[in-house]
């Protein structure tokens, strides 16, 4: 039981990581019907400026959590930035042209991403230093460190802002009048090439989050930390139903739940055998099952539109 | 001065010269309809003054305008609206929600009011509003096409094919709420396929063949011409 309530808080905690990185894919997939690949190192980007930022204000005494702060402050512009000369620069030019070209670019674009990373932070792992509270509470039985309960709030607070954002706003109108239908959006006066710059902005603002909270999590940072995590978070899209917003919020925590799971259980289940180091495979049997049995998602039934 | 002034109109797409040199002026108050067959341009004409299928060359004036620079999100503001072939609804946002995207430009304070008027034109809309749109009738889907292009307050309606796929009882009383619309005095342009009706509502009429006007007449003129007897009303 003890177990179970720890990896469930673990699970929980991993996928709200997920979430916020999986409404990036979703946001963009939902407007212009693009898997943007190169949204897992708009992560990375994100950790690393943060970790630059730390490293350089390391020795000027501000108190930890300030530090971490300032780091967040410049990685959100800079992904901000970063998502929207991606479109700007490689999606734009294709929009008109078949699927698969943009696909590919996607991937050229998260190839070229982490050797541009590479240059700058190098091949090493960088070190998250410990600034952040390191210690814990504890909670029936399990224990929830500090940093976990600032993921978890920190990401439901965002998703939140994103809701209220797509539902009441005029921003929030124009995306879903954009994704539902960009040419009479036009005619209903959406500049329709104004939000689709806004919401690769967006999701690489939450990238950048993401990014920050995925490197102090576990302490360190690569330049193709995104690969994986990107994988993960497409993954729960997927899961939950490309396109849909709460699906990527439901799939992303439902796939952190069920990897947590996986590896908490998995050397009982198979007596030894596989231990937690398989923890990755269930991410992608889950793609698996869900692309058999259900390939529009759990949330992702369409309203049928009569002709 | 007319309202809308088009002169000498080209249209390609995807290597289709689809526009051949198009002239039409609706006054005013005018309802005029623009008939012909399948492929013979229509729809690109009126894609084309709205500003989602770019042209070649020509001249589209409002009120002697050139409305050629003004990008095309910016031209509901300049009165324009088109009820899209196929009614071009937001599918999954309610048929409140599709109604106020037709609003999307207007910042007056009397949004709130014309909605109670598209309502009242539809009062089946009103019992539909939190519905999702893309779970409605046809005749129903037309109705809020209709009234979305109402809610922008527009000086110039295009109507776009509004009686196709629909049952001939939906047909009828869609023209008849075209009537109504046209009695506030609102300047239409229709195009239809449906040549009968769309003229019967009409008081001009231009026919169009292979991406030019070939006829341009009075309603009940062009209803007793022997070729658009033959060719359109199929008698």
């Amino acid at each position: 039981m003890e177990i179970f309530l720890q990896q469930l808080v673990n699970g929980i905690v991993l996928g709200s990581i997920y979430s916020l990185v999986a409404l990036g894919y979703t946001l963009v997939y939902g407007i212009m019907g693009l898997i943007n690949f190169a949204h897992g190192d708009v992560v990375m980007i994100g950790a690393m400026v943060t970790l630059t930022v730390i490293r350089l204000l390391s020795g000027s005494g501000l108190p930890g959590p300030l530090v971490v702060l300032c780091g967040l402050g410049a990685a959100i512009p800079f992904c901000m930035m970063t998502g929207y000369l991606m479109e700007r620069i490689a999606y734009r030019p294709l929009r008109n042209a078949p699927r698969l070209a943009p696909l590919i670019t996607a991937i050229g674009v998260s190839i070229l991403l982490q050797n541009v990373a590479m240059l700058i932070w190098g091949r090493e792992y960088l070190s998250f230093p410990q600034l952040l509270p390191a210690h814990a509470f504890p909670f029936l039985g399990a224990s929830i460190s500090f940093i976990q309960i600032l993921i978890v709030a920190g990401s439901g607070i965002m998703m939140a802002c994103l809701s209220i954002l797509i539902r009441k706003t005029r921003l929030g109108n124009a995306m879903r009048a954009a994704s539902q239908n960009a040419e009479v959006a036009t005619l209903m006066g959406v500049e329709v090439n104004s939000v689709i710059s806004i919401t690769f902005m967006l999701g690489s603002a939450l990238a950048a989050v993401a990014g920050m909270m995925v490197s102090a999590y576990y302490g360190i940072a690569h330049y193709d930390m995104g690969f994986l995590l990107g994988l993960k978070a497409f993954t729960a899209a997927v899961l939950g139903g490309i396109g849909n917003m709460e699906g990527a919020m439901l799939g992303g925590l439902l796939l952190g739940i069920i990897e947590s799971m996986g590896a908490g259980y998995l050397g009982t289940l198979t007596n030894g055998a596989m231990g937690s180091n398989y923890q990755d495979v269930f991410a992608f049997f889950v793609l698996i099952l869900v692309l058999i049995f259900r390939p529009s998602g759990l949330l992702g039934e369409r309203v049928g539109e009569r002709p | 001065m007319s309202l809308l002034e088009v002169k000498d109109l080209h249209v390609s797409y995807d290597g289709i010269k689809a526009v051949r040199g198009l002239d039409i002026t609706l006054a005013e108050g005018e309802i005029v309809s623009l008939v012909g067959s399948n492929g013979a341009g229509k729809s690109t004409t009126l894609r084309a003054i709205c500003g989602i299928t770019p042209f070649q060359s020509g001249k589209i004036l409002i009120e002697g305008r050139d409305i050629r620079s003004i990008p095309p999100h910016l031209l509901v503001r300049e009165g324009i609206s088109l009820v899209p072939e196929g009614r071009g609804l937001f599918g999954r946002s309610t048929v409140e929600e599709n109604l106020m995207m037709g609003a999307y430009s207007r910042r007056d304070a009397e949004i709130g009011k014309d909605l109670e008027k598209v309502y009242s034109l539809f009062p089946r809309l009103l019992e539909r509003r939190k519905q999702p749109a893309g779970t409605l009738s046809g005749g129903e889907q037309q109705m809020v096409s209709l009234g979305r292009a109402l809610m922008s307050r527009p000086r110039l309606l295009f109507l776009d094919e509004p009686s196709m796929g629909l049952a001939p009882i939906m047909v009828q009383k869609i023209f008849e709420i075209i009537r109504t619309i046209a009695s506030t005095g609102m300047t239409i342009l229709l195009v239809e396929q449906n040549a009968k009706v769309a003229l019967s509502l009409c008081s001009r009429g231009y026919v169009m063949e292979s991406g030019k006007i070939i006829l341009s007449d009075s309603a009940s003129s062009l209803l007793a011409n022997p070729q658009v007897k033959a060719a359109y009303l199929g008698q």
